[in-house]
C-alpha cells in the first residue's frame, strides 16, 4: 500500500491537478462516442426501415413483400432487415427504444409487450392515423378489435399472426390405451393418464406419461399450459382488468386443481425433460400443448409409422360452448421515432393485404389473424393442400391474446410462483396459491 | 509540463483508466443514482426517494434468496476447503502422472461454466440421469437431486465444489511448498505424528492461504448464478434462487432497474460484512 502512495505523491499539487484534465479528457471522449452512436443522420421521410422476426420464412416474406412494394413505389423504398441478433427480440427492442434506432415498422411485437412500450410513449397511436379504422374493422372482428385497444383508449398495434395452443397427442399410445379419440374433458383425461402411467423399462419407476408441463418458474412457461387451460374453462377470460385482478374464479381454481391431481396422482413428471431426446417423438409423453410450428418439426424428426393429430385442449367435464386458447400473437407497430408515421401505415396496410396474407400462411405456416381466415375461399387451396393447418384454422376463431396489462410478466410471474407450489408441488391448497398469486399482483398493480 | 514528461506513464495507464471509468466508476455511480429512482428503461427515470429501500424491507422473496446463499456458502465452502485440501496435500507428495493429475483437476475451473452446469443436468436427472441410473444398478432407490427441494441447493454445491475444487488445490499447493521443511524435521525429532504436524505445523502456516480460499469462495459463492440459473430457474420451491439470480430477475425479467440496483448496493454491504467478519475470525498472524 505504502510504495504506492509515495510513488505519486510527490508533489501533490500536480497530483490533484492533471487528473481533473484526463477526467476531462476521457468525459470528452465518452460524450464523443456517445454522440458518434447516436444516429445523428436525418432520416429521409420518403424511406421506410423495417424490422422483421428472425424466423429464416418470415426473412423471406418480408425480401418479398419489400421487393414487391419497392417495385410499386420506387419514392418511397423500404430498406428491411431481421431484428438483430440478441438473447431475445425483446431485449433488442428495448435497447433500440433507449438509443432511439427503432425501425419504423417492427413486425413481430408480442402482444403482451404494447401496453408498456404504449405507455412508455414510444409507439404510435394508430387509430389517429387515415384509414386505419376501416382496415381493423375489415380484417379484425370486434373482440380483436377489443383486444388490440389500450387501457388509454388507442390502439398501438396491428393484429397481424396467431399461433393457437392446442393439444398435440400421440394417437397410437392412446390407441394402445383403448381410446379411439383424444381426452376432450378433465375426467377423460385423469382416466387415460391413470392408463397411460407405465414403467416401460421394469426399474420401478414410472418412465410413460400423459403429457409433460415445463416444471421451471420462468414466467412465460405459463403462457402454455396454465393460460390455454384457463381460457378454455373461462370462455376466454381476462386475467386483470384494468387495475383488478381477476384470474382468482372458479375457472382458474379448476385448472389448478385438474392440475394438482395430474401432480399428485404422479401422471405428470416433475423431472425437467428439456434438453433430452424429444419425450413426445420418442412416446414416453403422449401429449403436448404446443402451437402450428411442431407441424413442420413433427414432419421432419418422426420416426417411421409414429402417427400425431391436434386436438383443443382439455375442459371441465361441465363445460359448453367453444373451446377457446391462447394464440400467441404478434403484432405489427409503427415507432415513433418514424420521421413518417403516415408512409409507414401505408406499408403496413400494404403488408397486410389478403394477397400478402395468403402469401405468409404459405410461405410460414403461421395463421394471419383475419376473420373467418378458414371459411374464406381465398384461403382454401393452402387448407387443402396442408390440412394439418385445418384444426388451427378452425381453433384461429376462438383464440385470445393477452390483457392490456403494463405488468403483464409479473402477473405471469406471480402466477407461475403459485403454481409450483400449489400444483406442482402441492405444498399448498390450490385456493391459497391462487389468492396468493392474485393477492401480490394487486399489490403490483 | 508534468503530464508533457510522463506521458508514456499515462498512456501506459490510459486503458485501465479508460476500462476503469467506463465499465466500473460510471455503472456504479449510475446504479447510485438508480437506487434511488423506479426506471423501466424505456420510460423517464421517476424519484421515488426512499423507496426502493422500503420495498427492499418488505421483501420476503429477496430476504429467501439470502438464506439461500447463505446455506449454499455453508455447505459449498467447508466442502471446497477439505477436498482441495486433501487434495492438496495428495498432489504435494511424491507420485507418477503428477503433473497430469495436477492438470486434471484443474480442468473445470477453465472450462465453461454453462458447459459444466448443462453435463451436471444430465447427471442429476431424476429419471434418466446417470448418478439415479448408478443407484438403481446398485440396488438403491432414486435421489431427486434438483426435483426434491431439500437436496436442491445441497446439489448445486457439490456441483460448484466440482467446478472450482481445482483452483483452490492450487493455491493450498503453494501455501503448502511455501512451508519451510525444517519445520517438519524439527517436529519428526520431537516424535511428532502425521495428524500432530498437520494441525500444528501445516495448518497455522497456511493460515493465510486458509484465509484467501474462504474469502474467495465466500464471494465467488455469493455471486452464484449461473447454476441454479440454468439448473433450476430458482426452483423447486424458490430454494435454489441466490441473491444474484433474484436480482437478475428483477432487472433483466420486469425492468425494475432501481429496485435491482437497491437490492444490488445492500448485498454488496452483506458481502462486505462477511468478508469482514471472516478476516477477524480466520486470519491469524503467524511469526516464526
Amino acid at each position: 500500500m505504502h510504495f504506492g502512495v509515495a510513488g505519486i505523491g510527490g508533489n501533490s499539487g500536480g497530483f490533484h491537478r492533471y487528473p481533473k484534465r484526463i477526467s476531462l479528457a476521457v468525459v470528452c471522449g465518452m460524450f464523443l462516442l456517445m454522440t458518434a452512436c447516436a444516429p445523428t443522420r436525418q432520416r429521409n421521410p420518403n424511406e421506410i426501415i423495417f424490422w422483421s422476426s428472425n424466423n429464416p420464412y418470415e426473412i423471406e416474406f418480408a425480401r418479398i413483400i419489400v421487393a414487391e412494394w419497392n417495385r410499386r413505389h420506387p419514392q418511397s423504398p423500404v430498406r428491411y432487415q431481421p431484428v438483430p441478433e440478441g438473447q431475445s427480440s425483446e431485449e433488442v427492442i428495448l435497447a433500440a427504444v433507449v438509443g432511439r434506432t427503432t425501425p419504423d415498422v417492427y413486425a413481430n411485437m408480442w402482444q403482451g409487450d404494447v401496453e408498456a412500450f404504449a405507455r412508455a410513449g414510444v409507439l404510435v397511436p394508430l387509430d389517429t392515423l387515415p384509414g386505419f379504422l376501416d382496415v381493423m374493422y375489415q380484417r379484425c372482428d370486434s373482440s380483436v378489435i377489443q383486444e388490440a385497444t389500450s387501457q388509454d383508449g388507442h390502439i398501438y398495434q396491428v393484429p397481424w399472426k396467431i399461433n393457437p395452443i392446442m393439444m398435440l397427442y400421440n394417437v397410437r399410445l392412446f390407441q394402445a390405451i383403448g381410446m379411439e379419440r383424444p381426452p376432450a374433458t378433465y375426467s377423460e383425461f385423469l382416466s387415460a393418464a391413470e392408463k397411460m402411467k407405465a414403467d416401460t423399462d421394469g426399474d420401478g419407476y414410472v418412465d410413460r406419461w400423459i403429457g409433460y408441463l415445463n416444471v421451471n418458474v420462468t414466467w412465460w412457461k405459463r403462457l402454455f399450459d396454465f393460460y390455454p387451460l384457463y381460457l378454455a374453462a373461462s370462455h376466454g377470460a381476462p386475467l386483470v382488468q384494468g387495475e383488478r385482478v381477476v384470474f382468482n374464479n372458479r375457472a382458474a381454481r379448476r385448472v389448478f386443481r385438474f392440475l394438482r391431481k395430474l401432480y399428485a396422482g404422479n401422471y405428470l413428471p416433475r423431472d425437467p425433460m428439456e434438453g433430452r431426446q424429444d419425450p413426445f417423438l420418442t412416446g414416453q409423453v403422449a401429449t403436448q400443448f404446443t402451437g402450428p410450428w411442431a407441424v413442420s418439426y413433427l414432419e421432419k424428426f418422426k420416426p417411421e409409422g409414429f402417427q400425431y393429430q391436434f386436438a383443443p385442449v382439455p375442459v371441465p367435464d361441465d363445460h359448453q360452448g367453444p373451446i377457446f386458447t391462447y394464440g400467441d400473437p404478434k403484432n405489427i407497430v409503427i415507432f415513433n421515432t418514424s420521421p413518417n408515421p403516415r408512409l409507414a401505415w401505408k406499408f403496413v396496410r400494404f403488408m397486410i393485404e389478403k394477397e400478402n396474407d395468403r402469401r405468409f400462411l404459405e410461405m410460414t405456416d403461421q395463421l394471419p389473424r383475419r376473420k373467418n381466415l378458414f371459411r374464406d375461399p381465398y384461403f382454401q387451396t393452402y387448407f387443402r393442400n396442408n390440412p394439418r393447418m385445418i384444426p388451427f384454422a378452425r381453433q384461429a376463431r376462438y383464440v385470445r391474446g393477452t390483457d392490456g396489462c403494463p405488468v403483464l410478466k409479473e402477473v405471469f410471474d406471480a402466477i407461475s410462483q403459485q403454481f409450483e407450489a400449489g400444483v406442482i408441488y402441492g405444498v399448498v391448497p390450490v385456493e391459497v396459491a391462487l389468492e396468493m398469486a392474485a393477492r401480490r399482483v394487486r399489490l403490483i398493480l | 509540463m508534468r503530464i508533457s514528461q510522463h506521458w508514456r506513464g499515462y498512456g501506459f495507464v490510459a486503458p485501465y483508466v479508460i476500462h476503469f471509468l467506463l465499465f466500473v466508476a460510471f455503472p456504479v455511480a449510475f446504479s447510485l443514482v438508480l437506487v434511488f429512482h423506479r426506471w423501466n428503461i424505456i420510460a423517464p427515470m421517476e424519484f421515488v426517494g426512499l423507496g426502493n429501500f422500503y420495498r427492499l424491507a418488505r421483501d420476503t422473496l429477496f430476504f429467501r434468496s439470502l438464506g439461500n446463499t447463505l446455506m449454499f456458502l455453508l455447505i459449498h465452502i467447508p466442502l471446497q476447503i477439505v477436498v482441495a485440501l486433501f487434495f492438496a496435500e495428495l498432489l504435494n507428495r511424491r507420485l507418477h502422472g503428477r503433473g497430469f493429475f495436477r492438470a486434471a483437476f484443474f480442468l473445470p475451473v477453465i472450462v465453461s461454466g454453462v458447459v459444466v452446469t448443462i453435463l451436471w443436468q444430465r447427471l442429476f436427472s431424476f429419471d434418466s440421469g446417470l448418478l439415479n441410473r448408478l443407484l438403481i444398478a446398485l440396488g438403491l432407490g432414486k435421489v431427486g437431486w434438483l426435483v426434491d427441494p431439500d437436496l436442491a441447493m445441497p446439489s448445486i454445491a457439490l456441483m460448484a465444489t466440482w467446478k472450482n475444487v481445482g483452483l483452490y488445490i492450487v493455491l493450498f499447493l503453494v501455501g503448502l511448498q511455501s512451508v519451510p521443511s525444517h519445520l517438519y524435521e524439527a517436529a519428526e525429532l520431537e516424535g511428532a505424528s502425521a495428524w500432530q504436524k498437520f494441525r500444528h505445523i501445516t495448518l497455522p502456516m497456511i493460515n493465510p492461504t486458509v484465509f484467501l480460499v474462504v474469502v474467495l469462495s465466500t464471494i465467488g459463492g455469493f455471486s452464484l448464478f449461473i447454476e441454479p440459473y440454468i439448473l433450476t430457474g430458482g426452483g423447486p420451491l424458490n430454494r435454489t434462487l441466490s441473491a444474484v439470480l433474484y436480482i437478475y430477475k428483477e432487472g433483466f425479467f420486469f425492468y425494475h432497474m432501481g429496485y435491482a440496483a437497491t437490492l444490488g448496493f445492500f448485498f454488496a454491504l452483506v458481502i462486505m460484512l462477511v468478508v469482514v467478519l471472516q478476516k477477524r475470525v480466520v486470519e491469524r498472524n503467524v511469526t516464526l
